[in-house]
């Protein structure tokens, strides 16, 4: 399978800072994977996103190294124009990235800056509606929303564009936990229906790592750790760089350790509360 | 601030005024603008306040249309003062003080039915450019943003003991001032978040960006629109022609 996202070396310093935001750093994501960006606060994550989808260095010029391609082109090379619609990027904050009074417009926003005719924009924004389940939120002002839809419709406008890489930077960050839910089944929903790839940044790894295929840790803009969520939740240098173990994780790897369970896959409450009543009876 | 938002700010309605094509209410309240600026008389005043009346009834907003009226009275009765207090003519100075309450119900009219979408339609029909409506769709945008943004700095500003209502007024400035370096820095976080965003939906991708929503004027909105400029046209000629001038 080819890759949609490589990053091979890639180095990028801002100008007014001394050290390089992120270094050396290097990976490639598989179509269709969804991928979560673990790290301590500084450590270049969003940097790394930004310089996904061309805000680094189109809108940030600095010392850049490297080299960033999506579906084979490289990033550095492409107008933000074209990079806007192979690279979707749902921000941390969504009442900063809806413009528009109406949900249907913002929805259409990017479709509107370029240029498509107004009857397949109507049937693009229609479709991203349904799909994020929308639609009935058409005509509501920004202000009327909840943080949890209000997400929904940022992410809309994104899927409006149709990306085939779509990269979320903290989104679960301002939710509450029942919606933070929501949207990482949203997330697994939409990769197993339209097959879109996701680079996911996230401290709330206890939701995602359910349905990532890969976790990957940065440390001071390098990558430090790479594999599969298990592989990387069950070495003990994880917490050494700030990653946030899911509680019932570190039940699992003591138990683990006694050989109590069995380390294949990351279980589930009801699944380690079943193995261990299973053990003891 | 009460005044601002009852007389100024969009509601959401469901009249046939609303539904009239946006550029038609901005005919219909310049029209009326125009006229209160001609009015000669405080029986062709009183003629038009009565008509914003019925044009307020029509479009279900009466009960604001009136408190913004009364609110505007009020102030006028300023200008009332000082008028007859210079000209100690007394209709002359109430034809002045009435006529400020007509000037701002044609406007309010026109801002009280008419949607931000609306808005930003008819800037386009005058071919601003793009950048200018823009900047003015997201100023509007965010007027309900910053006024919690506002409100929540100020409570968390006041439980760590800050007084906002004690002392004289210069003591009450200068207690603006924690609410305001907080506010601006939010408001640069907020821009440079909104540019990225922009720039991540290929804002400025082509000269003519597309809409999803087109505005058409229906016949009946140019019938609408023309029976306006008419009844102007009459009101105008009556004015002059017909009716009687009390005073020069
Ligand atoms: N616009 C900028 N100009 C200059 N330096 C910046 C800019 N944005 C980020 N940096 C610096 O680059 C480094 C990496 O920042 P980045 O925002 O990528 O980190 P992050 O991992 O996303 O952090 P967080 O978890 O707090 O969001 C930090 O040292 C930061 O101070
Ligand atoms: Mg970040």
């Amino acid at each position: 399978m080819s890759d949609i996202l490589e990053v091979k070396g890639l180095s990028f310093r801002y100008p007014d800072s001394t050290r390089r935001a992120v270094a050396d750093f290097d990976l490639s994501v598989p179509q269709g994977e969804i991928v979560v960006l673990a790290g301590p606060s500084g450590c270049g994550k969003s940097t790394l996103l930004r310089a996904v989808n061309g805000l680094v260095p189109h809108m940030y010029s600095g010392e850049y190294g490297g080299e960033v391609k999506v579906g084979g082109v490289a990033v550095k090379d492409s107008s933000m124009r074209d990079l806007a619609q192979r690279v979707g990027f749902l921000f941390q904050n969504p009442e900063n990235q809806i413009f528009m009074f109406t949900v249907e417009r913002d929805v259409a926003f990017g479709l509107e800056n370029l240029g498509v005719p107004r009857e397949e924009m109507r049937t693009r924004v229609d479709e991203a509606m349904r799909l994020l389940d929308i639609s009935d939120l058409a005509q509501r002002a920004p202000h009327e929303l909840s943080d949890g839809q209000k997400q929904r419709v940022a992410l809309a406008g994104v899927l409006a564009m149709r990306p085939q890489l779509v990269i979320l930077d903290e989104p679960t960050s301002l939710l509450d936990p029942k919606t933070a839910a929501e949207l990482v089944a949203l997330v697994a929903r939409l990769r197993r229906e339209l097959g879109t790839t996701f680079v996911v940044v996230e401290h709330r790894l206890d939701l995602l790592v359910k349905v990532a295929d890969r976790l990957v840790v940065m440390n001071e803009g390098r990558k430090v750790m790479e594999g599969t969520p298990r592989d990387v939740l069950f070495r003990d240098e994880a917490e050494s760089y700030g990653v946030a173990v899911p509680a019932i994780t570190q039940v699992q790897k003591m138990l683990a350790k006694d050989r109590l369970v069995p380390t294949s896959g990351l279980m589930t409450p009801a699944e380690l509360a079943a193995a261990v009543g299973g053990g003891s009876r | 601030m009460m005044w601002l938002s009852g007389g100024f700010v969009f509601r959401r309605g469901t009249s046939r005024y609303h539904r009239l094509d946006p550029r038609v209410k901005l005919l219909i309240s310049v029209l009326m603008f125009v006229t209160t600026l001609i009015v000669r008389s405080l029986y062709e005043l009183a003629f038009v306040l009565a008509f914003m009346v019925a044009v307020a009834a029509v479009a279900t907003v009466l009960r604001r249309v009136l408190r913004t009226m009364m609110l505007t009275a009020l102030f006028s009765a300023f200008i009332f003062a000082v008028n007859f207090i210079v000209t100690g003519n007394l209709e002359m100075s109430l034809l002045y003080s009435l006529r400020f309450v007509a000037i701002v119900v044609s406007t309010s009219l026109f801002f009280i039915t008419t949607s931000p979408d609306e808005l930003e339609q008819v800037m386009k029909t005058f071919r601003l450019p793009r950048d200018v409506v823009f900047a003015f769709v997201t100023a509007v945008r965010f007027i309900p943003v910053m006024l919690l943004d506002t409100i929540q700095i100020m409570d968390a500003q006041k439980s760590r003991g800050l007084e906002l209502e004690k002392g004289n007024i210069f003591r009450r400035v200068r207690n603006m001032i924690p609410i305001l370096i907080p506010l601006v820095v939010n408001s640069v976080v907020r821009s440079g978040e909104l540019a990225e965003a922009m720039e991540s939906r290929a804002y400025g991708a082509v000269p003519q960006p597309t809409s999803l929503v087109e505005y058409r004027s229906s016949l009946a909105d140019k019938a609408v629109a023309a029976a306006a400029v008419v009844t102007f046209a009459l009101v105008a000629y009556s004015f002059y022609y017909v009716l009687p001038v009390h005073f020069p």
